[in-house]
């Protein structure tokens, strides 16, 4: 259960730059304002860590009304201010939340505390509704997701106590990601996946429910669900993906015998929950050797480009894709890009890790 | 020598004067990142993916949170399609030629 939240100041609380805003700081932002008030009034306490000088916390303290039990405001790393503040309160890491904008502050922070849970202010905008934030409800959902929170907290002890590779502790935590053709009864979750998730999404809207039950039944398309679980736990559905088998152009014709057919991911998600787990690699492979045994040439996942999805970005640069065309100017931030990858040719396809199990689809 | 100099000047995928000091401290920050003391000697044509130095999304993440530490280059947001990252010398290259220019006097 999440105890107290750490916001960083600059274009997450306030909807601008505290220093670079001239005579007139700027607005908190409305939506994180009423995550602030929701969650003051649930018991969850609040801090702030910034790069900024202190008069920026007495600011944001002022301007939103809400009390703040600690502030670090300075230039060193976050991950040290957050310890400052998990000291000075006296909580576990893993009862605090910490929200920032920017990438690299949030990677940091991960790496040297990974029991702290990081968002965006797009997840903390959601989190109310959060069984972790939800101190006082008590539904079997939410008891559900209490004890998942539970088994996150013994599988990270577990794996700081473990002295081998990742890949080794995955195989010893007994890891197993399911990759199979969705149910129609998974649509629902699917589609809350592509509402929640934003660092690993290469879409960035959300797919409705009637869209995708439609694309379930589809003749040309496959809509696939990723299941996470381990001997801490089974945490479900944690991913999917959408594909076109590229049967028919545009046009609805088919290719001719000989010429080359493509897939294409048109969409492509993760929870955040899951990172680490070795579930996109295992998913990015799977889709690789499923396209190139359907007899595509060619695996498409046009992904769009922002400072959000940097590593899901990453992850399909080490599975051999690249963006296209090459040529300047590149796609521009928020323009997606087309990641493609040749499934013949010298470039061997990526291999499945052992942990992950494909089912057999059509 | 300037950095601008070795940055502009260098054909691209060579390594100039102010590079060859990159490359040292970019082996040291990936052998840090992906905890392998062996990366600290890799050739410059070796690949940063795949049977290279075998980056994935975390520690890739790293790696670029790293060289914004330690240089001041954001690459995640310079070059939006990552291909700087293929191997350890087109990213000395790329981290080189946008050196701040406190590092030329």
């Amino acid at each position: 259960m999440i105890k107290c939240v750490v916001w960083d100041i600059d274009n997450t609380l306030l909807a601008g730059t505290y220093l670079e805003s001239g005579p007139r700081p700027p607005e908190p932002d409305p939506e994180l304002l009423r995550v602030l008030r929701e969650l003051d009034h649930r018991g969850i306490v609040h801090a702030l860590a910034s790069k900024n000088p202190p008069e920026a916390a007495d600011y944001v303290a002022t301007v939103t009304g809400v009390p703040f039990a600690a502030a670090e405001c300075g230039w060193g790393r976050k991950s040290d201010a957050l310890r400052r503040i998990i000291d000075d309160l006296g909580l576990g890491a893993e009862a605090v939340a910490f929200v920032d904008d920017d990438l690299l502050e949030r990677a940091e922070v991960s790496a040297a505390l990974p029991e702290v849970l990081v968002l965006l202010p797009e997840d903390a905008a959601d989190a109310p509704s959060w069984p972790e934030f939800s101190p006082a409800v008590i539904t079997a959902e939410g008891r559900r997701r209490g004890e998942m929170y539970a088994q996150r907290r013994r599988r990270q002890q577990e794996a700081r106590a473990f002295g081998g590779s990742r890949d080794d502790f995955l195989r010893n935590a007994g890891t197993q990601v399911i990759i199979a053709p969705a149910d129609l009864v998974d649509v629902p979750r699917l589609h809350e996946l592509s509402v929640r998730t934003h660092q690993f999404n290469t879409a960035g809207a959300p797919a409705g429910e009637d869209e995708l039950a439609s694309l379930h039944g589809s003749a040309g398309h496959r809509l696939i669900a990723v299941r996470l679980r381990d001997r801490f736990g089974d945490d479900g559905i944690v991913g999917g993906a959408l594909i076109d088998r590229g049967e028919a152009n545009d046009s609805g014709v088919p290719p001719g015998p000989g010429a080359a057919r493509c897939w294409t991911v048109s969409l492509l998600m993760m929870s955040c929950r899951a990172l680490g787990r070795g579930v996109l690699d295992a998913l990015l492979a799977a889709l690789c050797q499923r396209a190139a045994g359907d007899g595509a040439g060619e695996l498409r996942i046009p992904c769009l480009v922002t400072d959000r999805n940097v590593p899901l970005r990453l992850a399909l640069v080490a599975a051999g894709f690249r963006a296209s065309p090459a040529a300047q100017p590149g796609p521009q931030p928020g323009e997606p890009a087309m990641f493609a990858r040749q499934l013949t040719g010298p470039l061997p396809l990526p291999a499945l890790p052992d942990w992950a199990t494909v089912a057999d689809w059509p | 020598m300037t950095a601008d100099e070795a940055g502009n000047g260098a054909p691209a995928g060579e390594v100039g004067e102010v590079g060859e000091n990159v490359l040292a401290e970019l082996r040291v920050l990936l052998s840090r990142v992906t905890g392998r003391a062996q990366v600290a000697f890799i050739a410059p044509e070796t690949a940063l993916f795949g049977d290279g130095v075998g980056l994935d999304s975390l520690t890739g993440t790293l790696l670029l949170v790293e060289v914004q530490h330690r240089f001041g280059v954001d690459v995640a947001a310079e070059d939006l399609n990552l291909d700087c990252l293929a191997t350890l010398a087109t990213l000395a290259v790329f981290v080189s030629q946008r050196l701040p220019a406190r590092d030329s006097r």
